[in-house]
């Protein structure tokens, strides 16, 4: 009786943060944005207060989550982000694991699907803030690299999308070809949700048994040789690299949680 | 250049560049399904198809291509043009 009561309230408080988090992208869209444009002449310190925004934003949000009791959680190695110019590469086992990590990197770069720049609740936000967009193609490595050069935090899921449930999974190349053309190393974060929630196919009014556990640690960075030589040299790296970083986070990101 | 020597220098590039085992090789493999040539791969391969062309390949002559066939196809008229030139 108490456990279907917990878990009817956790269904009505997944609806409420969402909710306040379409509102709070809608505010920051309609008031905050458009005084930062009125207020603030200089670009680049524009893009930085609105990233700065987003990022006490999702702080707000993922502490709303916490107190409603949708989920609790746990970092690691917090530390090891307070350095500019990283290259943040993660798995994507849920839908609010890029609110965890710009939550704890105030000067976050990120690729967004080109969809969030015309969704009405989100265009403002990953307007203001210059976040690259994913539909430029071959072009994105270049800005991608050139985001990181210039100080940027940038996190990428080299998965691409969210994990699938019961189906290994798959990395694109792209983050690793950052990685290996930059070069730029790697700082890996891992995340973990038990039980899992929010999940690729999953709707979000399906919440898990009990309430969802997040761990998410950040390791030692992977340091990335630059390649010497001819362009061919960096395609091959790249798939090297992928297939690295394929071993790395099936390792690291499953199973074995207090090792 | 006929297309056979074309589809050979083809396939030395693709095993050297892209680690490509050469019994996928065959002229009716599709590039991106798959050799998994993805578009970032595409621009590292028509920079090592410059010296087999002479010249700088145009992106736009690989906007249609899906095989290898088509490659060498397409090299092959590139050629050609330049001899006509």
């Amino acid at each position: 009786m108490l456990e279907t009561l917990e878990r009817g309230w956790r269904i009505l408080a997944t609806g409420i943060s969402f909710t306040t988090f379409g509102l709070g992208g809608l505010g920051l869209r309609l008031l905050y944005f458009p005084l930062l444009q009125l207020l603030v002449r200089d670009q680049a310190r524009q893009t930085r207060l609105a990233r700065l925004a987003v990022h006490h934003s999702f702080r707000f949000f993922i502490e709303w989550m916490r107190v409603l009791g949708v989920l609790r959680y746990r970092i690691e190695g917090v530390e090891k982000l307070a350095r500019p110019g990283l290259l943040i590469l993660a798995n994507h086992p849920t839908l609010i694991d890029v609110v965890f990590l710009i939550s704890l990197v105030p000067n976050a770069d990120c690729v967004v699907k080109a969809s969030l720049a015309h969704n009405p609740f989100t265009r403002g936000p990953v307007r203001a803030t210059g976040y690259l967009c994913n539909d430029s193609g071959p072009a994105l490595i270049q800005d991608c690299i050139a985001s990181v050069k210039a100080g940027n935090n940038l996190i990428i899921f080299p998965e691409g999308t969210r994990t699938r449930v019961n189906s290994p999974m798959q990395l694109q190349r792209g983050a690793a070809n950052i990685a290996v053309r930059g070069p730029c190393d790697i700082t890996p974060v891992t995340i973990r949700c038990e039980p899992l929630g929010l999940s690729k196919g999953t709707p979000w009014w399906r919440v898990p048994p009990k309430r969802m556990n997040f761990t998410i640690q950040v390791h030692d960075d992977i340091p990335v040789a630059p390649q010497r030589g001819e362009a061919g040299g960096e395609a091959r790296a790249a798939r090297q690299l992928t297939a690295q970083l394929h071993d790395y986070f099936s390792r690291e990101g499953q199973g074995h949680a207090a090792a | 250049m006929t297309k056979n020597q074309l589809f050979e220098r083809l396939s030395a590039i693709l095993q050297e560049t892209f680690d490509i085992e050469p019994a996928r090789i065959t002229p009716e493999a599709r590039l991106h399904d798959d050799l998994d040539i993805d578009s970032i791969d595409a621009i590292d391969l028509l920079v090592q198809l410059k010296p087999v062309a002479g010249k700088r390949v145009p992106p736009e002559v690989f906007k249609s291509v899906r095989t290898l066939q088509d490659v060498v196809d397409a090299l092959h008229g590139l050629l050609d043009e330049s001899a006509a030139a």
